[in-house]
Order: C-alpha cells, then sequence, then structure tokens
C-alpha cells in the first residue's frame, strides 16, 4: 500500500465523493419526484393521457442511461441546451430515474384498496388531500422495499456520469489510477465509497419502513 | 319519469326515473324513491338485486345513468338542464354535494395509518377547516356516541369488527350530515358483533338521523324501519311500512318467496 498517494489524491477522491453525492441526492429526489408526479397524473387521466405517460416510460426505460447522457450533454447545443457536466448528469438522472420510480407509485396506488378512497371521497376531501393524507402513507408500507432498492441500484448508476466528463468519483480514480500506475489502492478505496452509500441508504430504507409500520399490528392491553 | 313525479314535502333525497347499467347489464332501472327526513329507509331484497348500487348512486359513488337523484332539489352530479348527454357537476361542486350524506360501508374502510380518533377528526381538520384540537374534542364525542370513547387512541388494527364499524359511524356522524348511508354495515361481522352496531344505529334512528340501510338483518328493518324498500333484479317492487312487506302473506310473490327462506332459517 502506497499511502502516500491517497494523501496526495485524497481531496481529488473527496471531491469527486461530494459531486457523486450531489448528483445521486438530487437527481435521484428529482427522479422520485417526477415519477410521483408521472403516477398521479397516470391515476387520474383518461386513455389518451395515459397512452402518452405509458410512451415516456417506455421511452425513458428502453435507452441505456449512457446513451440518454450523450443525447443530452453532446446533443443538447444543437437544440440550444447547453448544460455542464454536472448539470447534465444530475438532468440526466431525474430522467433516467423516473420510469422507474412512477410505475413502483403506480403499484402502490394500486395496492390500496378503493374503498380507502372511496371513504375519503364520501367525507368531501380533494384528490390531493386523500393522496397526500391517505393513500401516500399507506402505499409507503409497501413500496418502502422497492424504492430503497432502487436507489440503492442509483447509486452505483452514478459512475456512468464519468463518461460526460462529470468529475465524480469513478472520474477522479481513473485520473488517478493513470497518472501513477496503480489501480488495486484506488478502486478498492471507491468500492468502499459506495459501499457506504449503499449501507446508508439501506440502513434509511429500513428505518423508513419501521416508521411507516407502526401502526401495524400494534396491540394496546 | 313516471306519473308519480311530485314528491311529499318533506323528501330529503328523491330518485326519479332512476337507472344504471353496466355494459348491456341493466343494474338498476326505473326506480322511484322518496328519503323522509328523520326516517329510516331499509333497502332489502336479494343478491344482485342492486339495493347497493341504488345506495351508491344516492351519492354518485356510482354515476347513474338515467333519471335524477335530488337531495333538497338539488340534482345529484350531473349538472341540472337539458343538454345531452349530461355534464358531471364540478369537483367541487361534487365534494359539497357528498359532504351532505355520510356513508358507512360494508368493510368499514377505515384508514389504517390512524387511531380511531384521527379517522374521526381528519375530515374535520381538511374538509371542516377545524383546528386539531376542535377536530379531537369534536371526534371524541362522536365516539363517545358510539360507546367507544375509551378507544380513541386505538389504531383499527386493535380493534374488533365491530368497535371498527362502529368508529366508521362516528366518522360519518362527526362531519354533520344531512343523511348517512349504510352499505350492509354488519355483512363483515361475526354474528356476536352485529348486535353492538344495530344498537348504535337503533340509538341514531331515535335521535332522529336520516338513515338508509342495506341490509340484511330483517329484525332491525321489521323493527327500527320507517319504510322497507324492496328490490329484485333492479327495480323497486315496493317502498312501504315495514308491517306490509313482514306480514304473515306479502301480496307481492317475489317478496313472499325472498321472506320464505328467512321463514325456513328462524330469523323472522
Amino acid at each position: 500500500m502506497e499511502l502516500d498517494l491517497f494523501i496526495r489524491y485524497g481531496p481529488a477522491l473527496l471531491s469527486g465523493f461530494g459531486i457523486t453525492v450531489l448528483c445521486w441526492i438530487v437527481g435521484s429526489l428529482g427522479g422520485m419526484g417526477l415519477g410521483f408526479l408521472i403516477a398521479c397524473l397516470y391515476q387520474w387521466s383518461g386513455s389518451w393521457g395515459r397512452a402518452c405517460l405509458q410512451a415516456y416510460i417506455e421511452a425513458v426505460r428502453g435507452t441505456p442511461f449512457m446513451i440518454q447522457l450523450f443525447i443530452l450533454y453532446y446533443g443538447g447545443p444543437s437544440f440550444g441546451l447547453l448544460l455542464s457536466p454536472v448539470q447534465a448528469g444530475i438532468f440526466g438522472f431525474i430522467i433516467y430515474g423516473s420510469p422507474y420510480f412512477a410505475e413502483i407509485f403506480r403499484a402502490g396506488f394500486q395496492a390500496v384498496p378503493t374503498g380507502q378512497f372511496e371513504a375519503a371521497r364520501c367525507c368531501g376531501m380533494t384528490e390531493w388531500t386523500i393522496v397526500r393524507r391517505i393513500v401516500l402513507p399507506q402505499m409507503l408500507v409497501s413500496i418502502t422495499a422497492p424504492l430503497t432498492n432502487f436507489m440503492i441500484i442509483l447509486t452505483k448508476e452514478t459512475a456512468i456520469l464519468s463518461v460526460v466528463t462529470v468529475p465524480e468519483l469513478l472520474f477522479e480514480t481513473q485520473t488517478m489510477a493513470a497518472e501513477t500506475f496503480t489501480y488495486i489502492e484506488p478502486f478498492l478505496a471507491l468500492s468502499l465509497f459506495y459501499w457506504a452509500m449503499v449501507e446508508f441508504t439501506s440502513w434509511l430504507g429500513r428505518r423508513v419502513e419501521r416508521h411507516v409500520t407502526r401502526h401495524q399490528n400494534r396491540q394496546t392491553p | 319519469m313516471t306519473e308519480n313525479s311530485s314528491s311529499p314535502a318533506n323528501a330529503l333525497i328523491t330518485a326519479r326515473g332512476l337507472g344504471k347499467h353496466y355494459g348491456t347489464f341493466q343494474a338498476l332501472s326505473g326506480i322511484d324513491l322518496d328519503i323522509l327526513k328523520s326516517e329510516v329507509t331499509c333497502l332489502i331484497g336479494p343478491s344482485g338485486s342492486g339495493k347497493s348500487t341504488l345506495l351508491r348512486c344516492l351519492n354518485f359513488l356510482e354515476a347513474y345513468d338515467e333519471g335524477e337523484v335530488r337531495i333538497d332539489g338539488q340534482l345529484v352530479g350531473w349538472q341540472d338542464g337539458k343538454a345531452s348527454p349530461r355534464k358531471p357537476v364540478s369537483a367541487t361542486k361534487l365534494r359539497e354535494q357528498r359532504r351532505q350524506v355520510g356513508m358507512v360501508f360494508q368493510q368499514f374502510n377505515l384508514w389504517p395509518h390512524m387511531t380511531a380518533a384521527q379517522n374521526v377528526a381528519e375530515a374535520l381538520v381538511q374538509v371542516k377547516g377545524l383546528s386539531k384540537a376542535e377536530a379531537r374534542d369534536k371526534a371524541i364525542l362522536a365516539l363517545a356516541r358510539v360507546n367507544l370513547r375509551d378507544k380513541a387512541d386505538n389504531h383499527p388494527s386493535a380493534l374488533s369488527g365491530g368497535q371498527q364499524q362502529r368508529v366508521a359511524i362516528a366518522r360519518a356522524i362527526a362531519m354533520e350530515p344531512r343523511v348517512v348511508l349504510f352499505d350492509e354495515p354488519t355483512s363483515a361481522l361475526d354474528p356476536e358483533l352485529v348486535g353492538e352496531v344495530l344498537n348504535v344505529m337503533r340509538d341514531l334512528a331515535a335521535d332522529g338521523m336520516t338513515m338508509v340501510v342495506v341490509t340484511h338483518e330483517m329484525g332491525f328493518a321489521a323493527h327500527v324501519a320507517n319504510r322497507v324498500a324492496f328490490l329484485d333484479h333492479g327495480k323497486l317492487v315496493a317502498c312501504v311500512p315495514p308491517d306490509e312487506i313482514f306480514r304473515q302473506d306479502p301480496a307481492d310473490p317475489r317478496i313472499r318467496s325472498f321472506l320464505q327462506t328467512y321463514r325456513e332459517r328462524n330469523v323472522v
């Protein structure tokens, strides 16, 4: 082990880690938000609206993330979309994740029995109140696990951002390896960073799951 | 429309020529029914006769496609006028109309992530705009009316079926509706839990609440209802005081054969 390597490249690696976390958090939360919006629109639109949303889902799910990034970053300027690498990374992440999140939320909507909606409608609640107060807390019980799962997948997809020169973790590690001709140590360190993110996500998922299922099977003496 | 279009002055809900079909299946047709203020109207009939569909048309949970339902003269769900096809009223208007009608379901439909008191208070806060404290006070009062004050802070999963249904009744009456619709409120309950729910409903009736009850509890229909409506194959066969239905030899053969199945089991 050449520890002085890490002293020399430590700041670059940490900055890469920071960029990775930034793209991951903002991109996946944005994707989750967009996915939720799509699922809500899907729930309340007619057959034409649903066909359009389905087409979007199929188009995004049917293409590799790397190609989407290329189109966004290299193709963007030709239709007036000039993005910095980090902007393209975050924007691309939002788009890439949204159909998967939308499908998870759509399944969540379906898991809530019709009677729950009906009871709320009979009380005169607005559809948005019903989603916020009645449906979302219940669907989280069944979708927290798939949401956590997809967030974990996304942590590792951040590596692909290096192809559009986002100075994230893999990009910095590759630079370090190329300049020093060492490979094992940098990539082991890289794995540790991803592993930390994955562990954090699954810990968070367990916390959320415990919170949203707290009302189940609670017997009072 | 039928010749009998005038309705009694104390009618709260009037249905005229009400019809509903699913594809080619005619679930309801030509229903003329008046729900009178402070009365209990029971809807009875064989399964599949359209009782629940009729009930659900009254608050537009099912969009009826023929005739009309009026609450206090106001057409429910559809815009009043001659336009054809009819246009539904705005979402805001529909919510306003539904607020006047409470509903209790066969499967209770309590919100499982909320305690009993929260279930009752939720719409008071979200719809009526009460503060959380006011809503909680009102919820506790409503729960006391169904004898569940001490269960206010339990989640539905910790309550028996009968208790859950009583919470659902409290949730409906806390909104101070003008009428409460009951869709087979005791059908999902174990036999020994039916009584507590029927007792609560009897108390409500005695307090002058207008109620429409789809039920298989013939005892309740016979003793509590002011009028009993009998449906068969989507048509209203009779809507009369209970004595006329439950006497030894009802006029209509369909009523006779329906009640026969209960008599054989010594229920009535």
